[in-house]
């Protein structure tokens, strides 16, 4: 998979100027790239000074997480594209997984049928929420605020949180699936979708309309894009990604349990806003990453997963998070500095 | 107080060790695992600590994760894993997908036992050992009713939604109110506040408009009923009855000085020190045996009741001394009643 990072229609001078660099110094000068080196020297470390780091399980757990927290990334990254943001990720999630359980477990409907519905769901919940996002002119955050309490109260109440434990078996099979010896078919999927947005942001009118939109809704607006519709159909593909990730964790556990994203799906929202921010998604919105998002995930999950072999306190992961989260945005910066004393870029 | 608890469960391992001589040089490696920080969970610290010396064990680390998230206690029990640590206490973050983690334990020749919270059945923990949750709500229930004289109105304070737990306490309380025959009803009950902020919101909020409406209070969550008893403190009003929950020190102070009638005890340091004596005894070789008196729950077949007791003023100070006797007397006869040991 490509590289992927897509630009507003609207260009900036930065944007002109980069343009112009040869392919390599702009690909060193990428987000993505300093995210690479990073996780290549975390990896590094850790594989040498930790024997079980590289174990075929541990990859495998590895990897498994990679997938998942990439898949609540990209959720998140799908509406923070257009400029807003969606707390109820964890909510739709955990909603959707567990209407899975009640379609393939108490009502016996086949998988090829249970799992479209279930993302059909996931972009409905997620097309409400951009629909009275639309409607009302109120920002995302408080709109999904509320959602988030009621799409969770909605599910505890119809379910009595009570999990469905019973699902087909290649429910379960496929969560502990492994391909190529250790990784685990779940960052397969996680690849694929990221494959597809590619081409979504890429190369789909669609896509192109999605950064417009973001990048400067009025002038998006003046120049034809139906910026409403856009919004809406950003929430619902976060809603379905969200939907996807709550199968996702359905597969892992074997289950589809009403506390999967914690209580009102706020243990998903650390992981939906760190993946794509770190990967170069802007927040203000009108820039995407897909790869970044990737990486951004990867990056957060071995450093984690390398903490806790190093048996640091589990109290002190968070902070060491921080503190590399902090140098990574600091040495990106220095990078730059560097290079453009040199007159490189 | 939990300076004395651990003193007299150091007193109760001495003791112990007549009964449970130690094993040198036991390759076995304890993870006593929570679902995330809660005071509940201190004594297990302890507990490893003193298993591992008493029964030589190579390991008997408490470990945390840093939040209450299934995700986090499921990515710390797979690093635990691939540490080498070979058996697993772990109190489930969720009770049905906390089984997919343990299922890669047993996979990778490890064991575990759900401990103070069960897994749901089917699961390849060993067993549950835990307080009985429904049957500790029901108790401390009559006990409230028995200090309300036998009616009146009751307003129930409880945990998560999401801990099938909670749904069983709230049950068990409506049970124990139903066989008044109307006399005592459960008017409010008040979940998800096992947390400081939601319960000295909802607590204070809901006593400051229906103070006069309640004649009892029963908590099932520790948070609550702290804050609970803190709050009748500040009241100063003891013609509200309350039956708590667990050993913090603002609950015992509070039955000490008459605002709180008295609260249900569980067992954590129990808990942690038979189950990593369970843990060891099964990696030398020992094996359950399916006919062992296993009790139910509304999750398993597979119960071991790590013991409650309801302690009031007159017991306050010496409830140590109960929970020892338990602990001593379970651990006495485990091995007869549930493990084949050649």
């Amino acid at each position: 998979m490509s590289s992927v990072v897509t630009e507003p229609l609207t260009e900036n001078t930065g944007t002109g100027e980069q343009e112009r660099l040869p392919v390599l110094l702009r690909l060193l000068l990428s987000n993505e790239f300093g995210l690479l080196a990073l996780i290549v020297v975390a990896a590094a470390i850790f594989a040498t000074a930790l024997p079980g780091f590289t174990s075929p399980f541990s990859l495998f757990t590895l990897s498994r997480q990679i997938g998942i927290d990439t898949m609540i990334g990209l959720a998140m990254m799908a509406v923070i594209v257009s400029g807003g943001l969606d707390l109820s990720v964890g909510a739709i999630g955990a909603s959707s997984a567990m209407a899975f359980g009640y379609f393939a477990e108490r009502l016996g409907l086949p998988l090829a049928a249970a799992i479209p519905f279930t993302l059909a769901l996931g972009a409905l919940l997620g097309g409400i929420n951009g629909a009275v996002v639309v409607r009302s002119g109120v920002h995302s955050f408080i709109i999904t605020l509320a959602s988030m309490s009621i799409f969770f109260g909605v599910m505890i109440y119809l379910t009595k949180a009570q999990a469905f434990n019973g699902l087909p078996a290649d429910v379960t099979a496929f969560g502990r699936m492994k391909v190529l010896g250790s990784v685990s078919a779940l960052l397969v999927v996680t690849l694929a979708v990221c494959g597809g947005l590619t081409v979504l942001y890429r190369l789909t009118r669609l896509g192109r309309e999605i950064l417009a939109a973001g990048a400067n809704p009025r002038a998006a607006e003046l120049s034809g894009v139906p910026v409403g519709r856009t919004v809406i159909i950003c929430h619902m593909l976060t809603g379905a990604l969200a939907a996807l990730a709550g199968l996702m964790l359905t597969a892992r556990t074997g289950a589809a349990v009403p506390s999967m994203a914690g209580h009102l799906g706020q243990d998903w929202l650390l992981p939906a806003f760190l993946a794509p921010v770190l990967g170069g998604t802007l927040l203000t919105g009108g820039r995407v990453s897909v790869i970044g998002t990737l990486l951004g995930a990867t990056f957060v999950t071995v450093i984690t997963s390398g903490l806790l072999l190093m048996r640091v306190s589990e109290f002190w992961v968070q902070a060491f998070l921080g503190f590399m989260l902090l140098a990574a945005v600091l040495i990106d910066r220095a990078r730059h500095t560097i290079l453009k004393a040199r007159g490189m870029v | 107080m939990r300076t004395s608890l651990i003193k007299g469960g150091l007193a109760a391992v001495a003791a112990l060790m007549l009964v449970a001589p130690a094993v040198a040089g036991s390759d076995t490696k304890v993870a006593l695992v929570p679902g995330g920080p809660h005071p509940y969970f201190g004594a297990w610290e302890q507990a490893g600590k003193d298993a591992m010396k008493d029964f030589g064990l190579a390991a008997g680390d408490y470990r945390v994760p840093q939040k209450w998230e299934l995700a986090q206690q499921s990515q710390l029990l797979e690093s635990l894993l691939t540490q080498g640590y070979n058996s697993f206490l772990i109190f489930p973050g969720d009770a049905v997908g906390t089984n997919a983690v343990v299922q890669e334990i047993v996979d990778n020749k490890g064991m575990a036992i759900a401990t103070a919270g069960c897994l749901k059945d089917p699961t390849p923990a060993l067993f549950c050992m835990g307080t009985d949750t429904g049957n500790s709500a029901y108790l401390g229930t009559k006990q409230l009713i028995k200090a309300m004289g036998g009616k009146g109105r009751i307003a129930h304070f409880t945990g998560f939604l999401v801990d099938p737990n909670t749904q069983l306490r709230i049950d068990a309380v409506k049970k124990a109110a139903d066989e008044t025959n109307g006399a005592v009803t459960v008017v409010q009950v008040i979940a998800d506040i096992d947390a400081p902020q939601p319960a000295e919101e909802k607590i204070n909020a809901y006593l400051a408009a229906h103070a006069n409406d309640v004649d009892g209070i029963v908590t099932t969550a520790w948070v609550p009923a702290v804050t609970a008893a803190n709050s009748l403190r500040k009241i100063g009003d003891k013609r509200i009855k309350m039956v708590g929950i667990d050993h913090d020190e603002v609950v015992l102070k509070a039955i000490k000085d008459g605002f709180v009638n008295g609260t249900m005890l569980q067992n954590p340091y129990g808990q942690g020190y038979i189950g990593s004596y369970v843990l060891n005894k099964l990696r030398s070789g020992c094996k359950l045996k399916e006919d062992a008196p296993w009790k139910s729950n509304a999750l398993t077949k597979k119960f071991v009741d790590s013991g409650t007791v309801f302690v009031d003023a007159g017991q306050v100070d010496t409830y140590v001394d109960a929970m020892r006797g338990i602990t001593k007397t379970i651990l006495a006869n485990f091995e007869k009643d549930y493990m084949t040991c050649s």
